[in-house]
């Protein structure tokens, strides 16, 4: 006779949420479990950071670009200041390329910790999520010795740094590095093993890797499909070429590739590799100044520029104009927690709401970086 | 066994007046069980907020300095919860269902509350000894869900609804592993009597281990485990705890209620977990008897081996929560289903076959 | 059908080992504690080795300071504020002279010969969003983060909460009267007379 079809609901997953990841809105088109079309509402935390950078000059837009992901400050300079460098051709001393490597891959290790740890909160398990926080916490201890501040750092600037490791940074981060590495093992036992947790996450939300590419989903979600692409390995930036790493991709541990475990798992061993960048920068980081190849004044040469990093959302992209004051004309910020949201709608389908939820959250979005 | 010592005690001193007597008794036991119920709520509630501090490295609730603000080590900080919770302000939305919100926190504390007075504290401390004592307390136990689901149509909100669909589904269907696995020891020892299936478990297996059903028979073991966690899905917590994910759906099926409303919510998942507990130990571990067997057996006693017991079941499932994630609604079923109830159905055939070949 | 005991066997190992994680972190709860009882104890922590001293920072954000003595009205700290919180009004004065009557000395702690009166100094520190970039154009280090490497000119201060907005609109400039301010600006045209 054909198929018992219920009536379709409209639920809304509202602004204020424990579970989404900052403010954002989700308008679900369900029959009560299975969901069949998922609508995003965006703007919720909307602060005018393009607009804004129009008016003030390039070493002030830097606070303003923390604030866009927040959880990853450090990339998130670091992606302007290598954009600003290249259009301004200044090559900065060896010193300063090896602190920036290390800051970057340290806020690597915290964002992946708050994510992988908020997604075990999404899915129910309350402890890995506060140990991964007092995990976090110590990185953000280093940040707060080198540079005062523990979210928002201000601290690339064009041409170098704002401050030089303190004279005890290599001790410290060492200790934080030989207690760190024990510590995922630990995590591993207690959550990623776990029969409960793998059942909730394995074959669910599976995003095969022709969608991801053409949605131009970036970085961990668009490694975790089997695609092996990192733009700190196919355009380098900065140094590094000279570090050796590898990039881990999906490999279907436990379900189809591409589920939400696997880019769960990604993340985790993301986190191993930065652990191995880190220790190689700091046996190899040179003795100098830092301030040698800082210019006095920023008046880049006119001209615009697009340049792309890895932050560890994915592919963050900068775009500067300048017409040789020393203001920016045009500054647009590509964000790849926007693309992995927007495919967010074609890989839940028929999925139910527990898993909508489960799904968000291995996306690893950060709203503030897709609203700017 | 409670009640009938004091009507036999008030027909004695006043005299002859079976209605006073029988409403006096059942007034006075009764205010006794609702003290237990408070008293077990305040302290498991923080019991349950340090082990899960200190499973998450961090200290929980502690009070100190100047004028001691919740008590050293935080001990009043429950004390001073539930007085926050009743001086609230009482929130009803307009569009609710007026009576059916007002009624459903009773209906569950009702279901709570009657299951205590079958539970055996000790050899002479009950308050009424039924000879369908496990029957009884597994009937009573399904009251709750009546108030879970008008609880959540009355709330007018649909993440409400979705929680008490849920929980509804999730009860009904936990009852079945539970009741099949509590009739290993009433087959082993053939009796509903709470009191005597206690007594049939005193002695000692080759002199040294204590005679509790579970150490018999590796079946009565496995049925053990099978009820225990069926019991942690009846109380609705993690990892089962889908009805009132707090991740997902905010808090499901208790959204609306706040102030004294959720304190009574509270109290009676409280002596829900209590009850089912309390159950556990009388059918399996022996009940108000010492694990030593033959030693420091008595009434005062008695009642001590049965608080500890019970204590630790709690703590159990404390641990449960802290560590699990939480289980998807058709992975639930599936395990109730496919999982529990085959092995249960396995384990009354086994016991069965055991008591024959054995003895 | 193997696969569904293999399910149950797995089920129970993975439940067990994560288990045991959790009741040794309990059980360790005396060394592995992390939380600071604040306000009982304070930041920096005392007891906890986190390896560096509190002095020993390149650098801290917190409240902004002016020592308005130094300060010389050249608005290189209001120029850097991406937020535009600084305020400064100057008024005239001659290089290097003392006003006492304004209590205004005419050259600063490292030397430099003032030439303006700061008339009026206000940070907005509701609106500052301590990115530091203030304080590194200021050619005589008067404006800085209280604190850290500048514990020696003036404590750390973190807890600077206050209940009323505009107790947090921070005034450095000495006050001066409307007459004061009226004075200051004649000589500019007594001599242009």
């Amino acid at each position: 006779m054909g198929v018992i079809q219920g009536d379709q609901m409209v639920l809304n997953i509202g602004p204020q949420h424990p579970s989404t990841h900052g403010v954002l809105r989700l308008e679900v088109m369900t029959d009560g479990e299975i969901v069949s079309k998922i609508t995003p509402h965006l703007g919720y935390l909307h602060r005018c950071f393009e607009k804004h950078s129009e008016n003030v000059t390039y070493e002030q837009v830097i606070p303003y670009t923390d604030r866009c992901d927040y959880l990853a400050s450090m990339n998130s300079n670091f992606g302007y200041v290598v954009a600003m460098e290249e259009l301004m051709d200044i090559k900065v001393c060896e010193r300063v390329e090896y602190v920036r490597v290390i800051m970057a891959e340290l806020n690597r290790i915290a964002s992946h910790l708050l994510g992988v740890g908020a997604y075990g909160l999404d899915v129910g398990a309350f402890t890995p999520f506060v140990h991964m926080l007092r995990d976090r916490e110590r990185i953000l201890d280093i940040f707060e010795y080198t540079c005062g501040a523990r979210l928002l750092y201000n601290y690339m600037w064009v041409g170098g740094v704002s401050h030089d490791l303190p004279k005890d940074f290599k001790k410290i981060c060492f200790k934080f590095l030989d207690y760190f590495e024990p510590k995922i093992d630990e995590y591993n036992q207690l959550l990623t093993y776990n029969k409960i947790f793998v059942e909730r996450t394995a074959d669910v939300g599976v995003l095969p890797a022709d969608v991801a590419i053409s949605y131009g989903v970036s970085g961990t979600n668009l490694r975790a499909s089997g695609v092996k692409w990192d733009v700190r390995k196919e355009e380098p930036y900065s140094i590094y070429d000279r570090f050796n790493f590898d990039i881990p991709i999906g490999e279907a541990k436990f379900g189809t590739l591409g589920d939400c475990f696997d880019r769960y798992w990604v993340r985790i061993l993301e986190m191993k590799e930065s652990i191995k960048i880190v220790r190689q920068a700091l046996k190899e980081i040179p003795e100098g100044d830092i301030f040698e190849t800082m210019p006095k004044k920023i008046r880049p040469p006119k001209g615009s520029i697009y340049r792309r990093t890895e932050s560890p959302r994915g592919d963050l992209g900068y775009y500067i104009e300048s017409d040789g004051s020393p203001v920016p004309t045009r500054v647009k910020m590509r964000s790849p927690a926007f693309t992995a949201l927007s495919c967010l709608d074609e890989i839940s389908q028929g999925w139910m709401m527990s898993d909508v939820l489960c799904i968000l959250g291995s996306l690893d979005i950060v709203l503030g970086e897709i609203d700017r | 066994m409670t009640i009938d010592f004091i009507i036999n005690q008030f027909t004695e001193i006043i005299g002859n007046f079976p209605v006073a007597a029988f409403l006096v008794a059942c007034a006075s036991v009764g205010g006794l069980l609702f003290v237990l119920m408070a008293l077990n709520a305040m302290v498991a509630v923080y019991v349950e907020r340090k082990v899960s501090a200190f499973m998450m490295d961090r200290l929980g609730p502690m009070g100190q300095g100047p004028g001691l603000h919740a008590g050293k080590w935080g001990i009043l900080q429950t004390f001073a919860d539930a007085i926050k919770l009743l001086i609230k302000e009482d929130t009803i939305p307009k569009s609710a269902d007026q009576i059916l919100f007002k009624v459903a926190p009773f209906i569950i504390f009702i279901g709570a509350i009657i299951g205590l007075s079958a539970l055996p504290f000790s050899s002479s401390i009950q308050a009424v000894d039924l000879n369908v004592g496990v029957f009884y307390i597994i009937a009573v136990g399904s009251i709750g869900v009546i108030g879970i689901v008008m609880a959540g149509w009355a709330s007018n909100n649909k993440w409400s609804l979705y929680g008490a669909m849920r929980s509804a589904a999730q009860i009904i269907s936990y009852e079945i592993p539970a009741g099949l696995s509590i009739i290993v020891p009433i087959m082993m020892s053939g009796t509903m009597n709470l009191q005597n299936l206690i007594e049939y478990q005193s002695g000692s297996i080759f002199g040294i281990f204590p005679n509790w059903i579970m150490f018999q028979n590796p079946f009565a073991f496995l049925a053990f485990f099978i009820f225990f966690i069926s019991a942690v899905a009846e109380t609705n917590r993690t990892p089962f705890d889908i009805p009132e994910a707090e991740s997902e759906l905010v808090a499901g099926w208790m959204t609306e209620y706040s102030g004294f409303r959720w304190a009574v919510f509270f109290l009676s998942e409280y002596a829900n977990m209590f009850v089912v507990s309390g159950l556990a130990v009388a059918g399996f571990m022996g009940g108000w008897l010492s694990p030593i067997p033959g030693f420091l057996n008595s009434p005062v006693l008695g009642l001590f081996w049965f608080f500890g017991k019970v204590s630790f079941l709690i703590f159990v499932m404390m641990w449960f929560r802290w560590t699990f994630p939480r289980l998807r609604v058709d992975q639930l079923m599936y395990v109730c289903w496919k999982v529990f109830i085959p092995i249960a159905m396995l384990n009354i055939f086994g016991v069965g076959i055991w008591k024959l070949i054995f003895g | 059908m193997s696969k569904y005991f293999t399910n149950i066997y797995d089920t129970v190992n993975t439940l067990w080992t994560g288990m045991r994680i959790t009741f040794r972190h309990m059980m360790n709860i005396k060394k592995d504690n992390v939380t600071l009882q604040y306000p009982e104890e304070r930041w920096p922590r005392p007891e906890r080795d986190i390896g560096f001293e509190l002095e020993d920072y390149n650098v801290i954000r917190t409240r902004l300071h002016v020592d308005i003595d130094d300060c010389i009205g050249c608005f290189r700290c209001e120029k850097a504020c991406p937020v535009d919180c600084i305020k400064i009004d100057t008024i005239k004065a001659g290089r290097g002279e003392d006003i006492p009557e304004v209590a205004h000395t005419g050259e600063t702690s490292n030397g430099t010969k003032k030439g303006f009166v700061v008339s009026r100094f206000t940070i907005d520190m509701s609106e500052c969003c301590y990115c530091n970039l203030c304080t590194y154009p200021c050619p005589e280090e008067c404006i800085f983060m209280v604190g850290g490497p500048h514990s020696s000119k003036h404590p750390i201060d973190y807890e600077f909460s206050e209940v009323d907005r505009n107790d947090l609109i921070y005034q450095f400039a000495k006050k001066l009267t409307p007459k004061q301010r009226n004075d200051l600006q004649q000589p500019k045209e007594k001599a242009k007379a």
